[in-house]
């Protein structure tokens, strides 16, 4: 590899991968290139990009990819010199494929959201209802019975209870009860 | 005592428990303030349209980031030192009681006037009353007399146990060897329920304190009328 590259690229590469029959890729691959360069065929390079690779992508951050989206065509050449005169004599039809030749997706196009969003709530709600249904289960057939003193008339008494040794007067409990109508605060009024 | 549903921490009987209180709540305001602010700034991150792909260094803001996390820690760290040094502070206490920790249960002494001592056992599920608490009840309380300062010694028997009421803003660990010291005072009369707060065995959750507070006069007839 390295010594094709000293060939001078051109007609001396060309001439060289056609000696050796080689196919179109192969012409390009001997010219000396990594595998970006496939990626861009015919496609002219017309900027600097986003890291100088010569990539195509739509974004905001970047606006001005650094090769046009499609490669060369005759119908394309008409119009560009159609592009080289007045710019008030193209037609809108003319401007868009224009458009569309260097570029895919406009700005509304690849910033309009996703249909993805419906999968990724559909599954976060599955995955809820798994463990919705883990926990059931546990709770119904796992875990023990829960001790005397939790029946109603326990705690109705240990609430009584606490009521009268005044506990968390200041914020708490207690200080949800009137002690001179014996009845919460709430029911009074 | 903790109530049902109860999230923060329970109403002060003592008046070092007040200030930790307000300390805490203090403290948890600027915590809070800090979240919303931090949850706005990154909640706002979805709706930003802008791009800043050349954003090297902006010296003013990176200032103000830094200068104002400082200010805003004083606010803490002034008001917890303050607590730190009352906590501290020397007084003279009246009644000296000294709990020691088994395996599982405390046992109390009363060493000032007629060598009072006695075992605190839990009260087991099975045998409660209707009203009883369940882990929390105990055979004999510990007896006190509030609005005077009380002086606490606490050590072990065999492993390390930790005697805690939270009403009074008490934690301190009973080691076996040693006698740690701390006071403390309570304000209003009423029982104030606490549990061992150092894994000591099988056990552990089921060895609770309870101070039963009463005024001066009722804590010497209860006195006289225990003799060891």
């Amino acid at each position: 590899m390295s010594a094709l590259r000293l060939i001078p690229r051109g007609n001396a590469g060309g001439n060289l991968s056609q000696m050796m029959g080689l196919s179109q890729m192969g012409r390009r691959l001997a010219s000396g290139g990594d595998g970006i360069r496939l990626m861009v065929g015919e496609r002219e390079v017309v900027g600097y990009g986003i890291n100088g690779r010569p990539i195509y992508f739509d974004s905001q951050d970047c606006p001005f990819p650094a090769i046009r989206y499609r490669e060369v065509t005759p119908e394309l050449c008409a119009i560009r010199e159609k592009e080289l005169g007045d710019w008030k004599k193209l037609s809108l039809d003319d401007k868009k494929r224009l458009y569309r030749h260097s570029f895919c997706q406009t700005f509304v196009e690849f910033q309009h959201f996703t249909p993805e969003w419906k999968i990724c709530l559909g599954v976060a709600l599955w995955l809820v209802a798994l463990g919705l249904s883990i926990s059931m289960v546990l709770k119904t057939k796992m875990y023990g019975q829960l001790p005397d003193t939790f029946d109603e008339d326990r705690r109705s008494a240990q609430l009584r209870r606490m009521i009268q040794l005044q506990m968390n007067p200041i914020t708490g409990i207690s200080s949800k009860w009137c002690y001179e109508e014996n009845k919460w605060k709430s029911q009074l009024h | 005592m903790s109530t049902w549903a109860n999230l923060g921490l329970q109403d002060s009987a003592s008046p070092l428990m007040e200030q930790l209180i307000f300390f805490h709540d203090h403290a948890l305001l600027i915590l809070v303030m800090i979240t919303v602010l931090v949850g706005y700034l990154m909640f706002m991150l979805f709706f930003n349209n802008y791009v800043n792909r050349f954003l090297l260094h902006g010296q003013l803001i990176e200032m103000i980031w830094t200068i104002l996390p400082a200010i805003i820690l004083l606010f803490i760290a002034l008001p917890s030192l303050r607590l730190l040094y009352l906590l501290d502070e020397i007084n003279e206490p009246s009644v000296t009681l000294k709990s020691i920790g088994h395996q599982w249960y405390w046992s109390y002494e009363y060493s000032d006037f007629n060598n009072i001592e006695f075992d605190s056992y839990m009260i087991p599920t099975n045998e409660l009353s209707t009203d009883g608490f369940r882990l929390l009840d105990v055979d004999n309380r510990i007896v006190l007399p509030m609005n005077s300062q009380i002086r606490i010694l606490v050590t072990a028997a065999d492993v390390i146990h930790s005697w805690t009421v939270p009403a009074l803003g008490v934690k301190v660990d009973g080691t076996p060897g040693r006698l740690n010291q701390t006071n403390f005072f309570i304000n209003r009369p009423g029982l104030f329920y606490g549990q061992c707060s150092e894994i000591c065995g099988a056990n552990h959750s089921f060895m609770p304190i309870v101070i039963e507070s009463v005024p001066v006069n009722y804590f010497i007839k209860w006195i006289s009328s225990n003799n060891s």
